[in-house]
This record gives C-alpha cells, structure tokens and sequence, in this order.
C-alpha cells in the first residue's frame, strides 16, 4: 500500500504536461494517449445520500437542494445525527401496551447534542417533519425578484420594439407612396402587430427600502455580565447553517445531510469515457475503467547505490507487465522541450474501420439495459458541444541526474494469473541481454541501469532522472467487434524516477 | 409551487463570490448562500491548506482555481460545469491578474458557457431596491468604500484601507501574547473564533477611557477561553474590548475606517452628498459584530465635526439594515441580478471570450449593467 500512499518516487508524464503516479493516470484506448484527472472532463453521474445510501435523481436533487430529505447532520459538530426512539413513559403498564406511541427525536452521538436541546418537539414519524427555520425576509427578497425579472423583460421588449422600428423607418418609401406599415405587414402576410397594451407598460419599481438615523447600541448588560462560551457558536458552527448563521446555541437547527456524487470522466479529444462507475450507490465498481495500471507496464524502483555528484551508480528496477498481451520495451533518451511527446504510428491506417467499431462499442453502452441510461440519456449525448481541448504545458522537473540508455530492449512475458501458484519454475525460453535484465519472473523483469547524477550537483539534494519508454500497447476493441487480429501501437511514455538524495564520497 | 419550482429549476445557475477569506456558492434566485466555505484548497504536493488569494503566479493560481472551482462544482454545487452559466461576484478593485484566469478556467478548463461578472458594490444594493448608497466593504483582507450614484458606481471616490479581519486578528494576537505569556503562534483558526465568541467594538468612551493610562471604568468580564484541549487562556475583558480598536486609530496620514467614508465623500459631486450619508450600506463579514454600527455612526459624527470635513455639511446619518447577513449581501445582489434576463442579455459568453481573448473592461461594462 505504500507505494499508493506514500511518496511517488516513480511519476508517468500524462499527456497534458501534468506528472503523476501511475495509480493516478488513465489511458484512451480510443486516442492511446495518456490521460488524468486535470484533463478529462469531469460530469456527475448519480446523486446519493452517503448515509442511507438512497440514489436521487438529478431533478429531485435540485429540488431539494442536494440534500438527503431523510438524513441529518449535527448543527454543532457536523457528523451524522442519529433518530432516536423516546420511550414516552406511561404510569399505567397496560395502557402502554395497547397504544404503543413511539416518538422520535435526533441525536448526536458524537458530541451529544439532541433536537431537544433547543426546544422542538419530538416527532411521531421516523423521517420526521422536522421544522425548517423561514427566513423572515423571504416575501421581500420574492417581491423585488418578481418585480426586477419583470423590468428587465419589459426593457428587453422595449429595445426590441426600437429596433424593429427602425428597421421599418428603413422602407421610407411608405412615407411617399402613402402605404401605412399596418398594410405593408398585410402584404407581406405578417400578423398586425398586436402587442398587449399591458406590457407596453413599464412595470412598477419595488419600494426603496428606508434607512434608519436610529442604530442598535450595544446591551449594557455586555459590560457587566460574564460571558458563558458554551453558549456562544463557533464560525464553522455558524456558517455551516449560512442564511440564520446562529450565534447562540438555542437557535441551532438540524441539518438536511449534503448528497454525494458518482463521477464519470470524459476523454475531451475524443469524447469516450475513460472512468464510468457503476449506478448504484453501494457498489464500488466501474462500468467503464480505462486506468493507465492495467494497460501500461508499471515500473518500481528496487535499489539504487549511493549516488555521489558525477559519479555512475546501479539502479535496479522492476517492470510489470499488467496486460494479457506480451509487449517489448525500448528505451529512448527523454527531451523535455519536445512539443509532440506522444508518438503513436500505425493509428491512420486503421482509423476508419477503428471509428466504426468505437460507434458500435458506443452503441452497445446505450443500449444495455443498466439505468445508466436512464441518468445520462443517449439525447444528451448527441447534443453535448464537442471539448475544446487545452495545449499542453511543458513538464515543469528539473532532471539533475544522466541515465545510460540501454541499447537493447527486452521482453515483458503477459501476465498469467495462474503463475503464481506454478512452482516448476521458469520454463521461458528468452534470450535476454545480461548486461540489461537482471532477472525475470512471470510478467516480471529485473532491469539494470546506470545513472550519473550532474557534476555540480550540491550535496543532499534530490536526484531526479527521467527517460522515455516505450511499449507496446496491444488494442482489443477492434479484435473483439471484428474478430480481426488486435491492433498493436507502439506507445511512448515519459517516466521520472526520484532516486533520493545525493550523499558525499567517502 | 412544487410545479412552479420544478419548471423554474432548469435554470438554476451557479452564483460565485470568491471572497479574500470565504467564498459564498449558491444558485440564482434563492435568498442565501448553500455553502460559505473557505476560500482555500489542498496543495497536491504540501498536503497543506493554501489560500487562494495568495498565489504567486499567474499560472499558480491557474492551478488553484482549478481545484478550488472543482470542489465547487462537484462537491458542494453538485452539477456539471460544461456549458453552463455562472455568475461572478467580484470587487471592483479585483485585479486584473485574478480576473483573467478566473475567466480562463472558466472557459478553457470548465467550458463554461457564459460569465456574468457582477461588481460587489453595486449588486449588493439588489436586495434593498435602492439606487444611491455609501457602501462600505470590510472583508478580510482590506475595507473597500465606493460610493453608488443612480446605479453607477463612483470608482474614482475609491477609497481602500487594510482594515479588516487578517488586520483585527493580527491585532488580537498583539493583544493576547502580551496579556498571557507564553502564547504566541496561535493558529489564525483560532484567533477568528477568539474574534466572533469574544470581541465586540466598544462605545467610544469606552474606548478613549480604556486607550488612556488610568482608566476609570470597569472593563468587561475576563473570557477563559480553551485552547487545545486541557489548556486555557484567560481573554482579559481590554482584549474583548479593544480588539476592534484598530478601525479608528488614525495611521500616519491620518486615515482609519471613518475617514475614508468621508474621503470619498468628498470625491463626490456636493448635491449627491447628503444623499449618499443618509443610505450607508455596510457589507462584508467583519461588519456583523455587535456594537460596529453604532460605533461607526459615533466616529462619523465627531469627524464631521473636524474641519477636515466640516465643508461636507452633512446633517443626518443613516444606516441601511439588509434583509440578508452581511457577508453575504453581495452573493444575494449576484442571485438577483442572475435572476433576470440579464443573464442571458448582458454575459460574456464563451464565444465572445474565444475571440477578443481577454475580457471587457469595467468601464465599458459599467455602462452596460444597471436596472432598477
Ligand atoms: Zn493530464
Ligand atoms: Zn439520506
Ligand atoms: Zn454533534
Ligand atoms: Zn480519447
């Protein structure tokens, strides 16, 4: 799990300029380029409650202003409010038993605040009409709402009105000839103009508000009385309720529980989804999930000898090999300052027939009877407005450290799931180069590189190297709609390795 | 209403108002803010809060944004940014660094549809239908006065000061390291909750009694606030109530809260000067403690009184009270105006923005925006 959590030692350069872990890249199979969250597009899939799990529709979502109807939050300390049962105690045993009235009221677990507290009544249902706070300027603030909406039509209208005026001014040749504008609409079989006398009319300003020469002073009582901190709220616990901000605890209110979102990333070139998760609030799987950790070899640092300013030192690393497929891997020097990183060849012959089968693939997505379709409806999809896509930036490290490009490349075997349990031994006839593969296992290699860190490099300053690999990625959508032999590309990855720090000769 | 509601959801557009210390996020056409959040995100490779406002580049705050507009998006407003319309709450002061990438991650990154960018001054005069006022931002960072004259705000009258909350909390920790020793690095979290459960602006007796060597008046109860856990630190009832002190005292120009008011005042055209003294609308977070108004209102009529402004001849002083909380009154003006078919007559849209690559100036986009 470290290598997850911990410091990314090994970044891949993802195609917009951006480094990251491995874990954190995806990969278009449709464009094969790399892809991360800065540049994909980002769209809510589904609305959940992350309480009671419940799927709310969009619309109902909206109405409800993205908050879980049924869920609470604490006012005071913000985790999950509890519904408790009052045991409503009656003298008489029996009574109790023939009418069973169970009330309910909210509490918090956590800091053991209770609805209670400030005064509201328990409530005979489990949700609970629990009563909402009115803000008291809510007729005004609809008024003035209505009446600038209305204005603002009115002035809308009024320029049109000017405008068409004009354009009719333009036919002077009525003046002359005498024909009236009314009989030129005729001619030309426009409707009369038969604007509604009302909204000629402008609409009526809403009342000024008055402002007063008298202000609030400040209570006397301010001066003398000690002040009681429990009573009075923190900003957090203020702004979290933001229309009645409460100062004091007795106006602390329940809050509906905010929802949460399920996300489905977009590539923008090529507008194919590269993370699609599945619709139900419980499950954490994906419907689509075209992550870079399946398809592009990852590569760990295994040792590195100390490494001493202009001295070489070994580095030994591992490459995995996560796909089905066996690839080969070259390396090639790495130039930050070139502009087209990505090198895919082979794309433009097929481009045609690979189109066609992504518009069947498509097709199939829709068509599948999941309720995906039913959030994001196929409608919606013909009319999104194509991405524009953003330049790349230049990959901002500093690489301080020469890496010896190996000549030769080597074989990643595909990976087998049932070798690990294959005690026989390597059974791979591969003619490596020994000078390059240490070692190899399964889908596995050991390679053996040799890094300088710079001459003028100070000490204790981390060393970072970078170089260019390539591998060969094998494409299945093709194969699977076609029965046509995969596709294969070779795809070019900048990777940069963070090796440690520089240590003095000793 | 329910259907009323439904018909009128589609066109909900997000309200921004990126404030120096809070953002307020909300949707047109609702009378408060779903969320006043901290206008600061998680810096990827510190793993450390930063605040937005403090960026160091241009391209730096490209990135900020970016992740900050996201968490907007995705975790509070919970709708897809492509192709919608938002609007912009900003200070007329804004600089120009921070207005123009705000536009491009709308655009470029977001691909927003529209932006509607709404000056702060003038907005927050929606919720009180009135057309001329005095307005008085103290946020965070600075207190911004600009006047309003029939809807058009006076930007030549501007007067800037560095008084507000970072000020106030500077102060208080002055304050509280030299009353309890060994206090010194109070987080800034703190310092502000010290500010709202404890402090509040004094009369100005009380304040000259207080400032003076051998005070004669009783100061306010002592406040054990806790710190940490076990720990507590005693806020003495001078701290209570001097914290805010700073508003008033007089820089070495001569020049505090009440004399910019004043100041740009005297920017102003005479006739319209009456006027403007008797609509003062304050704004901003920092105004909310108690006893600022009327401490205000006190300062303003003994300056009158100086011969630095006795010219003015100003009669009455009044002040607006909002239908909304103060800090968020310019959010509320964005979510009125977004409203109307303003949005769709006066935004800048996506295409525009494509073309001209920059965005209007405000003084070709003063002169389109005013109703009411
Ligand atoms: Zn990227
Ligand atoms: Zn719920
Ligand atoms: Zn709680
Ligand atoms: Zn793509």
């Amino acid at each position: 799990m470290a290598y997850i959590t911990g410091p990314d030692v090994v970044k891949y350069a993802c195609t917009c300029g951006l480094l990251k872990p491995i874990t954190h890249l995806y990969f278009c199979r449709y464009c094969t380029q790399i892809r991360c969250s800065f540049c994909v597009c980002h769209e809510i899939d589904s609305n959940f409650c992350g309480k009671c799990s419940e799927n709310i529709p969009s619309s109902e979502a909206r109405l409800k202003k993205n908050r879980c109807g049924n869920c609470y939050v604490c006012p005071s300390c913000q985790q999950d409010l509890s519904t408790r049962i009052a045991s409503k105690g009656s003298a008489n045993p029996e009574e109790a038993k023939s009418t069973p009235k169970k009330m309910y009221y909210l509490l918090c677990q956590f800091c053991r605040w209770s609805s209670r507290d400030v005064g509201i009544p328990d409530q005979s249902t489990v949700t609970g009409g629990w009563p909402k706070r009115e803000n008291v300027h809510a007729n005004r603030l609809q008024e003035l709402v209505d009446s600038y909406k209305a204005i603002i039509l009115a002035s809308k209208k009024h320029q049109q009105d000017k405008e068409k005026k004009k354009r009719v001014k333009c036919l002077s040749y009525t003046d002359r000839t005498g024909v009236t504008a009314a009989a030129i609409r005729k001619r030309l079989g426009l409707p009369a103009d038969m604007t509604h006398p009302m909204l000629k009319n402008r609409p009526k300003n809403p009342e000024p508000a008055k402002a007063k020469s008298e202000v609030e002073d400040l209570p006397d009582s301010i001066f003398t009385e000690p002040l009681n901190l429990a009573e009075i709220m923190s900003i957090e616990q203020r702004l979290l309720q933001p229309e009645q901000q409460p100062t004091t605890v007795d106006k602390l209110f329940p809050v509906h529980k905010q929802l949460s979102i399920k996300r489905s990333l977009r590539c923008r070139s090529c507008e194919h989804n590269v993370s699609k998760p599945e619709y139900n609030p419980n499950s954490v799987k994906f419907k689509i999930q075209l992550f870079a950790y399946y398809i592009i070899p990852e590569i760990r640092i295994v040792t590195v000898e100390p490494l001493r300013s202009g001295k070489t030192s070994e580095l030994i690393v591992k490459f995995t090999n996560p796909t089905q497929h066996q690839t080969t891997i070259t390396f090639f020097e790495l130039d930050l300052d070139e502009v087209e990183s990505v090198v895919t060849e082979e794309v433009a012959e097929v481009a045609e027939s690979f189109e066609q089968s992504l518009y069947l693939q498509e097709k199939q997505q829709l068509s599948l009877p999941s309720l995906g379709s039913l959030s994001q409806p196929s409608s919606l999809l013909a009319s999104r407005t194509p991405s524009i896509t953003v330049k790349p930036r230049r990959i901002k490290e500093d690489l301080n450290c020469k890496i010896g490009i190996p000549e030769s490349s080597f074989i990643l075997l595909p990976r087998d799931d049932a070798a690990e349990y294959d005690d026989s031994g390597d059974s791979h006839n591969i003619q490596d180069d020994p000078k390059l593969v240490k070692w190899r296992k399964s889908n596995k290699a050991f390679i053996r590189l040799y890094v300088t860190p710079n001459e003028d490099l100070p000490l204790n300053s981390e060393v970072t190297c970078g170089f260019v690999m390539q591998h060969i990625y094998t494409n299945t959508i093709t194969s699977k709609v076609e029965n046509k032999e995969p596709q294969q590309y070779n795809h070019k990855v900048k990777v940069f390795l963070t090796l440690g720090n520089s240590v003095g000769c000793d | 209403m329910p259907i009323y509601e439904s018909l009128s959801s589609d066109k909900l557009s997000v309200v921004l108002d990126i404030g120096a210390a809070y953002t307020k996020f909300g949707f047109t056409g609702e009378f408060s803010p779903r969320s006043i959040i901290t206008s600061e995100v998680l810096c990827s490779k510190t793993k450390k809060l930063r605040r937005i406002w403090d960026y160091e580049s241009a391209e730096d705050l490209y990135d900020l944004l970016v992740d900050f507009i996201h968490v907007i998006f995705f975790k509070y407003a919970l709708l897809s940014p492509k192709d919608k319309p938002v609007i912009i709450v900003e200070s007329l002061l804004c600089p120009t660094t921070f207005r123009e990438t705000l536009a491009k991650v709308l655009f470029y990154h977001y691909e927003m549809s529209m932006m509607f960018i709404l000056p702060s001054h003038l907005v927050c005069l929606a919720s009180l239908a009135i057309d001329s006022a005095m307005v008085v931002d103290v946020g965070y960072k600075e207190a911004v006065v600009i006047p309003i004259c029939y809807s058009f705000p006076v930007v030549k009258a501007w007067q800037a000061l560095p008084l507000g909350g970072e000020a106030i909390h500077n102060n208080l920790r002055t304050l509280l390291s030299s009353s309890n020793t060994g206090i010194q690095d109070l987080p800034e979290s703190t310092l502000e909750n010290i500010k709202v459960r404890c402090c509040f602006v004094t009369k100005k007796y009380r304040a000259d009694q207080l400032g003076s060597a051998k005070p004669e008046i009783a100061t306010c109860p002592d406040v054990k606030y806790p710190i940490g856990g076990a720990e507590h630190m005693t806020v003495t009832g001078k701290v209570r109530e001097r914290a805010f002190e700073l508003l008033y005292e007089e820089d070495n120009d001569h020049l505090c809260l009440s004399t910019m008011i004043l100041d740009a005042l005297l920017q102003v055209d005479r006739d319209l000067r009456q006027k403007l003294m008797g609509n003062i609308v304050l704004i901003g977070g920092s105004v909310m403690v108690p006893g600022f108004k009327a401490r205000l209102k006190e300062e303003l009529e003994m300056q009158l009184k100086n011969n630095r402004y006795s010219k003015l001849n100003i009669s009455t002083i009044a002040f607006h009270s909002l239908p909304c909380k103060e800090n968020y009154a310019a959010f509320l003006g964005g979510a009125l105006y977004g409203a109307t078919e303003l949005l769709n007559m006066k935004s800048l849209t996506r295409e525009t923005y494509f073309k001209e690559n920059r965005l209007p100036d405000w003084i070709n986009f003063k002169e389109n925006v005013h109703c009411a």
